[in-house]
């Protein structure tokens, strides 16, 4: 038994431990989540950084979440009940990343072990509403832009490969289904207007399903039609909003034209279409005849573990001491920013965790958030596309992106086996960029 | 004797050089724009291949081959050349350009040719070549290595700034800042308020602020209503002679709304201030032009249109018509601004009565607030009437709380409804008034201000005040 952990953490750890004792398979059990624990710092700079405990030794939300979720898993109760009052102890979301992630995983297991995940995610939703404008979302996306490529990763290579794609077209129309608030565009505009010799009619169709979105997104039609006129580009804004998921969208409520070259932007999109009907989508996109189709996730898997809770967890704690980490480095201590994008990710958490897709219908609204790696989408576009690599132009473009940002973030290009483009945290791929063409 | 001479040679040839030099120079620094030559010019087209060629230039002693011309004229030089031979022939003097070789490029024709062989290789580069020059630090790429360079020691240095203020050093995120900048949506806000003509609630409110600063020129009320029909009879003499108010006034008035889009804001906030002094300061701080060269055509305009018609809003338009005689149009280039140019833009002439119908329109089709009217528990057909000595009363803006004790006094149009209005109702809600009497109302000669005709003709004791 490693006291080493937890002695200076207090009595509630000594008293977790001789439970240990007591239970056999447990003891044994934690020796193996201690080795699995090792092995998930991949890299021991990222644990010493954060921790913050002398040993720089391993993280006690990471062996503490696991715990209950297995437990929660196991259905056993006494433990469940032990463990979400040690973590409650613990956790603060003000705190330290172990401590906010102690925070908001355990509201996601609490909400899994009472079963209330849909009630939760509902209020939280409706809380995130109240204080949410355009203003509010204006600054937090564009400040997170400014700190992390997390976001502008996926839109340069994608502006990149579309650009390309649409070279000598006159008339261009891009269907943006993303989670950015049009703040790729700005920059295609601009390249638009200034490399081309002759700009292009430019159509903008964004699909929204996101109530938050949707109430903003007025405001960002007129800037995004002030500022092409800014640039010069003849520019048409259409919204479609009426979806209440992504999984509805159709061909005919895009309002594609047959005399336009059309591309198609997935940005954080994909992810979130109900599993079972993300390869209809894909087919629907196909039959759209688009010069380039481009996708970017982060790189997660939450999709294919989803009838396995532990696994399931394991990867989203996975995932997310990844981000809470990245964002921690990235922002400054008091940024509200960050305390923002911590509680969306809460809300996600709580998503995928605790709302089983059982329950799922219209009626629940909001979107799926089950995330899957690169290589499995790859699979699925496949079948209906054909994936190209990024140029060269566009690689030497994101890594001058990269550049201007603080060290640690690094990227991982094409190769023969895969033509993904990777964005990379401290050497852990955490974005993925693909481009497709029919 | 042999040094003596190449010495003599070598300093004859230098000053004739110097010579040569010397009377040239005036005739060729006016440089052509580029792409359009000289026509008396002698056209070249080389092949690609030529072009890109490093060594045109070939001596013909020894085969040397050069770059440029000039180095291949110094390098003659060493050869001890008789003095014929290292005359250029007259042939030689002729100017050169060339054109691209690419057929699809627009230089390729001869009336687009470019001058200079190495203006015309760096094009071929730039557009039609491989770009193999790239930047470390912002990858982009160049197809020219002097472009290259000239880049290179600007970039990261350069620093954007934003409307707003902010700073940054990264051109992505400045664009992608200024297209979601608060900055870019009040200047386009305030364009929007002032050249919208059609469904804009503050344009009521630009004839209230007009009608207000015109009435505040003179002292006497009883000419405020014959200023409102006349604005340029005002008292105050510069103010006629402004074309910037005119232009302005016009403005407000003119349908020509988009090319306005520049001048508005610079126009409205003169309009709305203090008319007088603030205003003249505004029109000078923008354009630092002397205003005294001003008055002088303007006031001949003022004396001559003025007499020739009683209704003073087409003597406006009359002035600042969009005549080619006009003076008035010449008048703004006096300020040399870009932006008065675009000022200018006026409706072309118009009849005075024409003029008047669609002023009213743009009235008409401002929205309506028909839920404040219910309110008051008015029907429709009262409302007219109300609306009537409402407006009129609403002419004058905020200065004029006078007007209650006329209402009180007036005929049963102004009942108790109006005083009402009157007392709890300040112009914002006059002016929902003002709109809907402009759109219930259809076909009755209508003047653009706002006061109804018909009640000018119909309520007599309100004439009479005047």
């Amino acid at each position: 038994m490693d006291r080493v952990l937890f002695t200076h953490k207090g009595t509630q750890f000594l008293q977790y431990d001789t439970n240990e004792h007591e239970c056999s398979v447990n003891g044994h059990h934690q020796v193996d989540m201690q080795s699995t624990n090792q092995s998930s710092l991949t890299s021991t700079s990222r644990g010493s950084s954060e921790s913050g405990e002398p040993s720089g030794d391993t993280k006690w939300a990471s062996k503490l979440l696991k715990d209950c979720a297995k437990a929660i898993s196991d259905k056993d109760s006494s433990k469940i009940h032990h463990l979400l009052w040690m973590l409650n102890e613990l956790a603060s979301p003000y705190g330290d990343c172990d401590q906010k992630l102690a925070s908001y995983f355990l509201q996601a297991l609490f909400c899994k072990a009472t079963e209330s995940g849909q009630r939760c995610y509902k209020t939280l939703i409706s809380v995130a509403e109240k204080s949410h404008s355009f203003d509010s979302a204006r600054k937090l996306i564009l400040k997170f832009q400014e700190v992390s490529p997390w976001t502008t990763f996926g839109h340069v290579a994608s502006n990149g490969a579309i650009l390309e794609a649409l070279e000598g077209e006159s008339k261009v129309h891009i269907i943006d289904i993303s989670n950015t608030l049009c703040t790729q565009w700005p920059t295609l505009l601009e390249a638009m207007a200034t490399r081309n010799d002759e700009t292009p009619r430019l159509k903008l169709t964004v699909v929204v399903t996101e109530n938050m979105v949707r109430s903003v997104m007025k405001e960002i039609a007129q800037r995004m039609e002030k500022f092409a006129r800014l640039m010069g580009v003849p520019f048409e804004f259409n919204v479609v909003t009426g979806l209440n998921r992504l999984g509805g969208i159709t061909k005919e409520g895009l309002g594609v034209q047959e005399d336009e070259a059309v591309a198609v932007n997935c940005m954080g999109a994909l992810r979130r279409v109900e599993v079972e009907e993300r390869g209809a989508v894909i087919k629907m996109l196909s039959s759209l005849n688009p010069r380039v189709v481009t996708v970017v996730e982060e790189e997660a898997d939450f999709s294919s573990p989803r009838n396995d809770f532990v696994k399931c967890f394991d990867e989203s704690l996975r995932f997310y001491t990844l981000y809470f980490e990245m964002l921690e480095e990235s922002f400054v201590p008091t940024s509200n920013e960050r305390l923002m994008l911590e509680r969306e990710s809460a809300r996600s958490m709580v998503r995928v965790l605790a709302c089983d897709e059982d329950h799922q219908n219209g009626s629940f609204g909001g979107d799926c958030e089950r995330r899957e790696k690169g290589n499995q989408w790859s699979e699925r576009l496949k079948e209906n596309f054909t994936q190209f690599s990024f140029s060269d132009d566009c690689i030497d473009d994101v890594k001058a992106l990269l550049k201007r940002y603080r060290a640690g973030w690094s990227l991982v290009q094409p190769q023969e086996n895969d033509l993904g483009l990777y964005l990379t945290w401290k050497d852990e791929p955490i974005v993925w960029a693909s481009a497709w063409k029919p | 004797m042999l040094e003596q001479m190449t010495d003599e040679v070598i300093s004859n040839s230098f000053i004739q050089n110097q010579i040569d030099e010397s009377n040239p120079p005036p005739a060729k620094k006016k440089r052509n724009l580029p792409g359009t030559p000289d026509p008396e010019a002698e056209v070249i087209a080389l092949s690609p291949k030529t072009l890109m060629a490093t060594n045109r230039f070939l001596c013909e002693i020894c085969g040397k081959g050069f770059q440029r011309d000039q180095n291949l004229q110094l390098h003659r030089r060493g050869h001890n050349l008789p003095w014929k031979l290292k005359q250029r022939t007259s042939k030689e003097i002729r100017k050169r350009v060339y054109v691209c070789p690419e057929k699809s490029c627009v230089h390729n024709h001869p009336s687009r040719a470019l001058g200079d062989l190495t203006g015309i290789k760096k094009h071929y580069c730039r557009k039609h070549g491989e770009k193999k020059w790239k930047c470390g630090k912002c990858a982009k790429r160049y197809a020219v290595q002097s472009d290259w360079k000239a880049h290179s020691k600007t970039c990261g240095t350069r620093e954007y700034k934003c409307d707003c203020g902010t700073i940054f050093s990264r051109r992505d995120s400045f664009i992608t800042h200024r297209a979601f900048c608060e900055a870019l949506a009040e200047e386009t806000a305030r364009v929007t308020a002032a050249t919208s003509s059609i469904n804009n609630s503050t344009l009521p409110n630009m004839n209230y602020h007009f009608m207000g600063s015109a009435s505040s020129l003179g002292q006497n009320t009883a000419q405020h209503f014959s200023s409102i029909f006349e604005p340029v009879m005002s008292s105050n003499h510069e103010l006629l002679t402004d074309p910037i108010r005119q232009a302005g006034l016009s403005l407000w008035m003119g349908h020509d709304t988009t090319q306005n889009s520049h001048a508005a804001p610079l126009n409205l906030q003169p309009l709305f201030s203090d008319p007088k002094s603030s205003y003249q300061f505004n029109w000078a701080s923008t354009t630092g032009n002397n205003r005294i060269n001003i008055p002088s055509p303007f006031d001949e305009q003022q004396k001559m249109s003025i007499a020739t018609t009683t209704n003073s809003l087409p003597v406006v338009n009359n002035i600042v018509t969009k005549d080619v005689g006009n003076q008035l149009v010449s008048i703004p280039s006096l300020y040399s601004s870009q932006n008065m140019s675009d000022q200018c833009t006026l409706p072309a002439t118009m009849s005075a009565t024409a003029l008047l119908q669609k002023a009213a329109q743009i009235g008409a089709t401002s929205t309506t607030d028909p839920s404040f009217l219910e309110s008051f528990g008015m029907k429709r057909s009262n409302i007219n009437q109300v609306q009537d000595g409402s407006k009129f009363f609403g002419l004058f803006g905020t200065n004029l709380m006078t007007t209650t004790s006329l209402g009180n006094t007036t005929t049963d149009q102004v009942n108790d409804h109006l005083s009402n209005l009157n007392h709890h109702l300040y112009p914002s809600k006059r002016r929902h008034i003002q709109q809907d009497q402009d759109s219930s109302g259809s076909g009755e000669t209508r003047d653009f201000l706002g006061v109804g005709v018909r009640s000018i003709c119909q309520t007599p004791s309100i004439n009479g005040w005047i």
